[in-house]
């Protein structure tokens, strides 16, 4: 049987590093974030960063762990050129939340610990950046609950939406995401370290599990993941468990977590995708396709439901879960980026909904917010008289003129080709600008051709 | 002449800090080649800092030159702490207690020599840095004071929840002068204390440690007569946990500590440069092993054997509670007592050709009267008592947390 | 509990130092002596004594989430330096 399981590393969203002032933010230069804090120099010591602490807290309570109200830091010890000290700031025999659950898997630990720096492997040498190093890390780690691949990723990506609810985690910087992975089909342990991206972890899951119903691992080994070739690679066998010498970082006083700040954190967590998904769908009676979509942007939902408190929540789903969204993906643009104002949909879509403009207008003005900001939707179809026409009189002009203009179209329906009506139609939406009612405009040229 | 004294005559300018400070720095050039007082001798910045204090002569240390443990990190200044592997170092920042000492004028001349890392008993040196043995065996005093009371930023790590920084001087009246300066919250060392020392200094009782009497009695006789003419009341108290547990918890402590702290030296990013052409680790064990003595070595193999997986609770563990039981024992007594007193050394100084002769195991039994308080972070002193065949005896003072004052008051009085 | 030659490497290599094995010789009594004095903490009990991080009881210290740039180069101590990178050894 599959057993899978993950210690997933998230870079939290603080502006300074863990135990240094230095600043988190990607920069081009190496080492130009950096102080003798991150780069590990002698007599330097480490403060710890209220903000990163209270994140990782809010982590584990997200997760559902029991709280350890008293937490302190460890030293790892290892060597590596990427770790400034040799060795790392974590936390070993108390982190801050333990036996948790999420989404059915059962959470081992979350804890607090640094990054270390980034390396270029330059064939026989390697260049170090610690820019990188120190940057707030939480590792979630999970029990070997998952059965395949298939669920662990879902429950990557559950997590990772969830995260970027909490306004912990940056979604958008995927760099900030590594997970070591353990899948074991026989009883032998396979771990592959270090994947970085979520594409790439999803990717290496499929792939071993695929791998290992080839070949069968006989012994423990750890592997890697070429990003390259797509596969991954043994690295070595494991004879025993790795020494890594742990103690207690005494440059960092122990953690008491009190009730107070227990309750603080608690009540800034906002609902959760889960939590959402099951409201949109009695709320606003949506359809489980469109609660999903919803509950995993955290933008979108909000904007969802702004406009469906003004609007019929039936016309808000099908225009911005649907339409919305398609139109950015079309116009290759995040919710973000068109950063649309929730009065601006709720204008234009109150005046489809009052039935003052067309589906097509509608759309127009759409794809018009998307592109432009500062643009009143309101303003703009009353200036440029967009509004529906649904006179008779004004529709029957446009109606005998489309006759006129397209013989052979009403030819064609006259012999029973149903669908050339439809050319006619266009042609009267063209001499209205769009703005003739679609409804009246077939019933009066029906009307007109069967005369 | 007391700091004090000369501080003041620096400020009516009657001495001038530029020509106090030329004369020192031409007798270490003089003498250093001989007796390698110095690893560096900070010419340029004392000067700088000299001629600042004769144009505006301010602050508590005016002018008054002070020389620096090499394990304190002072800007721009090569900092080894005597050891090969941090050869040519100059660290991009002050510690903190050189801030401080700056910002109240005084005159920073150098760095001076100790044992690779703080480790052993036996270094000379009259100035800033963890004051142990030293002390005693040149019949000077120095003041350790409670653990936390002195920044430790910028105090190349030994034993971080151990080192303790305090000054080391001629007279307990400077010592007393430099603690105000280097004392106070750091928000930069977390373990820095927000408290300050308590007002309260009278001395009633004193308890005579029974068990540190064991010692040479030519030894025992100077501390006992000095007592008596200190003209206070005491009597013998026992420390019996502390006696025998404090040494082992105190050194596991120490070398677990000190040897993750010592990973950080492996030819990268300052010191000594290792070759990168090799893999990571051949060229950091090949660095290591060059560069560090035979002593640090040795506490780097026992420190690291102290945490490992399957010792880690026997050792480690055990030291960490150990500690709490030693801190509860001294509580105690502090309830009855306001200082405690015992020798500071088991012995006189050795001769270089002894001490050669000593095994590492001897060489750990010569803290065996420091290693209490230090385990238990409170404040501790040691002056002159008198002298056995020539050679200083030092007598120690131990007083609860943040009562230095007390210690002070006792040792103005000798 | 003692120390043999195996441990002894074992210990060595997980530090990064490399004895010979006249230095083996000398070393191993020397580290069982150590040690048996470290044992001796064997005889004190302390069965629910909570360890004591630091000698002074310090807590819930932390910094506030601010920016503050460092000005120094931390390069300046190498020579193994290229493009604003500290220069190491080969680490694959």
């Amino acid at each position: 049987m599959t057993k899978i399981g993950l210690e997933i590393h998230l870079q939290l969203n603080t502006l300074s590093k863990v135990f240094c002032s230095c600043s988190t933010k990607q920069v081009e230069t190496p080492n130009s974030n950096v102080c003798e804090i991150c780069c590990g120099f002698p007599g330097s010591k480490p403060v710890l960063n209220k903000e990163a602490f209270e994140k990782a807290l809010k982590i584990a309570l997200a997760l559902d762990c029991k709280i350890n109200r008293v937490t302190f830091f460890s030293r790892k010890g290892y060597f590596y050129p990427d770790l400034p000290k040799n060795f790392q700031i974590t936390q070993y025999e108390s982190p801050i939340g333990i036996n948790g659950k999420f989404r059915g898997i059962r959470i081992r630990r979350v804890h607090l610990e640094e990054d270390p720096g980034a390396l270029v492997h330059k064939g026989s040498y390697c260049l170090v950046d610690y820019n990188r190093s120190g940057i707030p890390l939480v590792e979630i780690v999970t029990e070997p609950d998952f059965k395949t691949a298939k669920e662990a990723r879902e429950f990557l990506r559950e997590l990772i939406t969830d995260l970027s609810y909490l306004d912990v985690y940056d979604k958008k910087s995927d760099f900030g995401l590594k997970a070591d992975l353990n899948i074991s089909t026989t009883g032998a342990k396979v771990e592959i370290k270090n994947v970085n991206g979520l594409k790439d972890i999803e990717d290496a899951l499929t792939y071993e599990e695929e791998r290992q119903s080839r070949e069968v691992p006989k012994n423990s080994e750890t592997r890697g993941w070429n990003a390259e070739r797509r596969i991954t690679v043994l690295q070595r066998t494991k004879e025993s468990e790795d020494d890594y010498g742990y103690i207690t970082e005494t440059d960092l006083p122990v953690i008491e977590v009190s009730d107070k700040l227990l309750k603080v954190i608690k009540d800034s967590i906002p609902e959760l995708s889960k939590e959402k998904l099951t409201r949109f769908t009695s709320q606003y009676k949506l359809s489980d396709k469109d609660a999903k979509v919803l509950s995993n942007n955290k933008r979108l939902s909000e904007l969802f439901e702004k406009v469906a408190k003004q609007v019929d929540p039936e016309i808000a789903a099908k225009w911005i879960i649907r339409d919305l969204v398609n139109q950015l993906n079309y116009h290759k643009k995040t919710l973000d980026q068109a950063n649309i104002k929730p009065e601006y949909m709720i204008d234009l879509l109150k005046l489809f909904e009052g039935k003052n403009i067309t589906d097509n207008t509608t759309k127009q003005v759409m794809i018009k917010l998307i592109k432009e900001k500062n643009f009143s939707p309101k303003e703009y179809i009353e200036k440029n008289n967009l509004i529906m026409q649904s006179s008779n009189s004004k529709i029957e002009e446009w109606c005998e003129q489309a006759v006129k203009d397209c013989p052979q179209a009403v030819e064609d329906y006259k012999n029973g080709n149903e669908k050339s009506l439809n050319f006619v139609v266009g042609k009267v939406m063209q001499l209205s600008n769009k703005t003739a009612n679609p409804d009246i405009v077939r019933k009066i040229l029906v009307k007109l051709i069967r005369k | 002449m007391k700091a004090k004294e000369y501080v003041e005559k620096v400020k009516s300018r009657e001495i001038s800090a530029v020509k106090t400070t030329k004369g020192i720095l031409n007798e270490i050039k003089k003498i250093n080649g001989t007796y390698s007082f110095f690893n560096a001798i900070s010419e340029n910045l004392a000067l700088e800092l000299a001629e600042r204090i004769d144009k505006n002569p301010k602050g508590k240390l005016a002018g008054l030159p002070i020389s620096i443990k090499d394990d304190l990190c002072v800007k721009g200044v090569e900092t080894t702490c005597s050891s090969n592997i941090l050869k040519g170092y100059r660290p991009p920042f002050n510690a903190t207690l050189v801030n401080n000492l700056i910002r109240e004028g005084a005159v920073i001349i150098g760095k001076t020599n100790q044992d690779a890392f703080g480790f052993g008993s036996f270094n000379v040196n009259t100035d800033m840095g963890i004051p142990k043995n030293p002390v005693a065996f040149c019949g000077v005093s120095g003041v350790s004071p409670t653990y936390g009371l002195v920044s430790r930023y910028g105090l190349i790590d030994y034993a971080n929840s151990l080192d303790k920084l305090g000054p080391i001087a001629k007279y307990v009246e400077d010592l007393e002068l430099v603690l105000d300066v280097i004392k106070g919250y750091d928000f930069k060392d977390s373990t820095s204390l927000k408290q300050d020392i308590i007002k309260e200094k009278e001395v009633k009782k004193v308890g005579l440690i029974k068990e540190t009497l064991d010692v040479d009695p030519k030894i025992k006789d100077i501390i006992l007569k000095k007592l008596d003419e200190m003209n206070v009341e005491y009597e013998k108290v026992l420390l019996p946990k502390t006696s025998k547990y404090a040494l082992p918890s105190y050194y596991i402590i120490a070398m677990a500590e000190a040897s993750t702290n010592l990973a950080k030296y492996c030819g990268m990013r300052y010191g000594q440069e290792g070759k990168v052409n090799l893999p990571f680790n051949e060229s950091f064990s090949e660095v290591r092993t060059k560069n560090f003595n035979k002593e640090v070595k040795r506490r780097i193999i026992l420190g690291t054997f102290t945490r490992m997986a399957g010792y880690r609770d026997a050792f480690y563990l055990k030291a960490m509670k150990v500690r709490t039981l030693v801190i509860e024992e001294y509580k105690d007594l502090f309830k009855k007592y306001d200082l405690l007193v015992s020798p500071t050394m088991p012995i006189v100084a050795p001769k270089l050709s002894e001490v050669n002769k000593l095994k590492p195991r001897d060489h750990y039994m010569m803290d065996v009267m420091t290693v209490g308080p230090n385990l238990a972070g409170i404040p501790h002193m040691s002056v002159n008592a008198g002298f056995y065949d020539k050679l200083p005896v030092g007598i120690m003072f131990t007083a609860n947390h943040l009562n230095e004052k007390r210690l002070f008051q006792v040792g103005k009085g000798l | 509990m003692k120390i043999d030659r195996k441990i002894l490497q074992s210990v060595a290599s997980n530090a990064r130092l490399k004895l010979s094995k006249k230095e083996e010789d000398e070393l191993l009594p020397q580290l069982n002596e150590v040690l048996e004095i470290f044992s001796g903490l064997n005889n004190l009990k302390t069965d629910g004594i909570k360890p004591s991080f630091q000698p002074v009881e310090v807590k819930n210290i932390f910094r506030e989430d601010k920016v503050n740039k460092c000005e120094e180069d931390m390069l300046q101590n190498v020579k193994n330096k290229e493009d604003r990178y500290f220069k190491g050894p080969k680490a694959i």
